[in-house]
């Protein structure tokens, strides 16, 4: 396999987005993008676009309004799409081109534009993401699916509403520090744990935002990532694993085993293990995922997620830094972007770029990203040079 | 029956016989008559052997709850004012919902009507019963035994 790089980031505005079409969003983050890589777009050879839902775009293909919009025929586009995780799976469609020599340097872009349906709208396609016809009948949401796997990893673990908020606090305040994120704002414990109810015991503070966004990434092979950049970021290590598509038919309610095989597969592919790890984006859907996600990618024992963001283990200066850009609670999470945006966060960070949220000369970074409610989950490991 | 009645979205499949029963009060899952597996969901097709001679059987609806949840801010298709919301003609306030693990390792999905959050406990014992709404659609309901 080849050695592959991000040699180019570009990261839209994340928010509510009334301003912008799907297709627009997406040009700000690809312009962004090529000025980083500071290539035109006529050096790009493939483009792989991740936008999770037909549904969102109100009509099928919308992958080509995208690669139309930015003018790059006649190249080949493919889309990609697996819910939550749309965008790391299109970078590693990404990566397969790259790797495989079928192509040298690939756009890999991430876009949704989530409001433009209702929230009680954006709420059904997604709650359809679980089993459509055996678990969405009895009202299933996805803060609901994550409600479900909160209770069993309480019960189990004795992990408290507390701690659920602290991941949210700690959230808030990087992404009160990132320019792009959806909210710009610190909240307080007292703040999360008396909002309302969205699925028992999950708080509108535990859900993350229904955001529109674009993300992108240049990737490129070695010979030409040393043309291109003075500052490739290796992916070394790439996972990708699946599950059942009920949460019923799972072995394990307060684990998700995928994350844990994709894991496997990515430490051993860049010979790394958790405690190499410093710096990580983790899928936060909901602030229980970020605790599963602690345990499952190995930063801490099983049912020891909730004291390990008690400790403050996972902010700045702590143990393992995760979600210093806001994660999904606070930066945004416009599904089909969101995978993307974690590689560009984890790429800012190993190049020293992240300002105020930088983590101190950090080598190695992962980055998580979870679709359904644990279906698919990729995994991917960045190195510095 | 129409499928519909019970997955609110799909009309067709190979196991309509699963309303059928529900609405006579029956819960069935499917076995592989090559490999033995048990499928609740009732599945059609067993994937563990690739074929598809299955047979029906009933299963007991007594387990222990694994999860549950009650969800307030429902999907388009569940809000109150619509009449697709199971119970709302009962009770106007959200119903929770919980996951049986009945014989087997099993788990049913249904309702906890007038289930109270507080109460509902991870690892009671409960039952899974059939349950027709007013407007002749066919849910499960989980109740305390
Ligand atoms: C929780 C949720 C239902 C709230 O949506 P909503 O009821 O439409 O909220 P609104 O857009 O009406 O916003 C009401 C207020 O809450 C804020 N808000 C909305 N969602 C928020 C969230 N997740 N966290 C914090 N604040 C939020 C809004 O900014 C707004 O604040 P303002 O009144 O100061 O302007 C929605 O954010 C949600 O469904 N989140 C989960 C998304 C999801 O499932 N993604 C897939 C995960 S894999
Ligand atoms: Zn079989």
């Amino acid at each position: 396999m080849r050695k592959v790089a991000v040699v180019g980031i570009g990261h839209g505005k994340f928010g509510v987005r009334s301003d912008a079409s799907l297709r627009e969003l997406a040009f700000e983050a690809v312009k962004a993008c090529l000025d980083d890589a500071g290539i035109p777009l006529k050096e790009v050879d493939s483009m792989v676009t991740g936008i999770a839902g037909d549904e969102f775009a109100l009509g099928l293909q919308p992958s080509a309004q995208v690669h139309d919009y930015i003018g790059f025929h006649p190249k080949p586009n493919f889309r990609v799409e697996g819910a939550c995780a749309t965008g790391s799976i299109a970078l590693r469609t990404g990566i397969m081109n790259v790797a495989s020599g079928l192509a040298d340097v690939v756009l890999v872009v991430g876009v949704e534009k989530m409001t433009e349906v209702p929230t009680s709208i954006a709420t059904e396609i997604m709650g359809k993401a679980g089993d459509s016809i055996w678990e969405y009948p009895f009202g299933t949401t996805f803060p609901g699916y994550y409600a479900l796997i909160a209770n069993a990893h309480m019960a189990e673990y004795g992990t408290t509403e507390e701690q659920l908020a602290m991941v949210s606090v700690k959230n808030h305040y990087y992404g009160s520090l990132n320019p792009y994120a959806h909210m710009q704002k610190k909240i307080t414990l007292e703040k999360a744990l008396t909002s309302f109810t969205v699925a028992y015991p999950l708080k509108l503070y535990d859900c993350s935002l229904i955001t529109d966004g674009a993300a992108a990434v240049i990737i490129a092979s070695e010979e030409r990532a040393k043309v291109i950049s003075k500052k490739p970021v290796w992916i070394v290590g790439a996972g990708l694993a699946t599950d059942t598509l009920r949460l019923g038919d799972r072995k394990s309610l307060t684990s998700i085993l995928a994350a844990r095989e994709a894991a496997k597969t990515a430490y051993k592919m860049a010979g790394v293990g958790p405690s190499d790890i410093d710096v990580a984006t983790v899928h936060d859907c909901f602030t229980i995922a970020e605790i599963v996600a602690y345990e499952d990618l190995g930063f801490c024992e099983k049912g020891e997620g909730g004291k390990l963001i008690a400790a403050k283990e996972t902010y700045v200066g702590g143990r393992i830094p995760v979600n210093v850009d806001g994660g999904l609670k606070s930066k945004g999470h416009p599904i089909g972007a969101t995978g993307v945006s974690m590689a560009i966060e984890i790429t800012k960070q190993l190049r020293g770029e992240a300002g105020e949220r930088q983590v101190k000369n950090p080598e190695i970074g992962l980055a998580h990203n979870v679709g359904g409610t644990g279906q698919v989950v990729a995994v991917h490991i960045f190195r510095r040079e | 029956m129409d499928f519909k009645n019970f997955s609110l979205n799909i009309s067709q499949t190979k196991v309509n016989r699963f309303v059928d029963e529900l609405s006579a009060g029956k819960f069935m899952a499917t076995v592989c008559k090559k490999c033995g597996k048990n499928y609740y969901p009732p599945l059609a097709d067993c994937s563990n052997c690739m074929q598809s001679d299955m047979e029906w059987k009933q299963i007991s609806g007594e387990g222990t709850l694994v999860t549950f949840t009650k969800i307030h801010v429902p999907p388009e298709h569940f809000a109150v004012r619509q009449p697709l919301m199971p119970f709302s003609s009962i009770q106007f306030e959200p119903c929770p919902i919980g996951l049986l693990e009945v014989e087997g390792g099993l788990k049913i999905m249904g309702w906890i009507p007038k289930g109270d959050v507080k109460k509902i406990k991870v690892g009671m014992k409960m039952k899974a019963s059939p349950f027709t709404l007013p407007d002749g659609k066919v849910t499960i309901i989980l109740e305390p035994i």
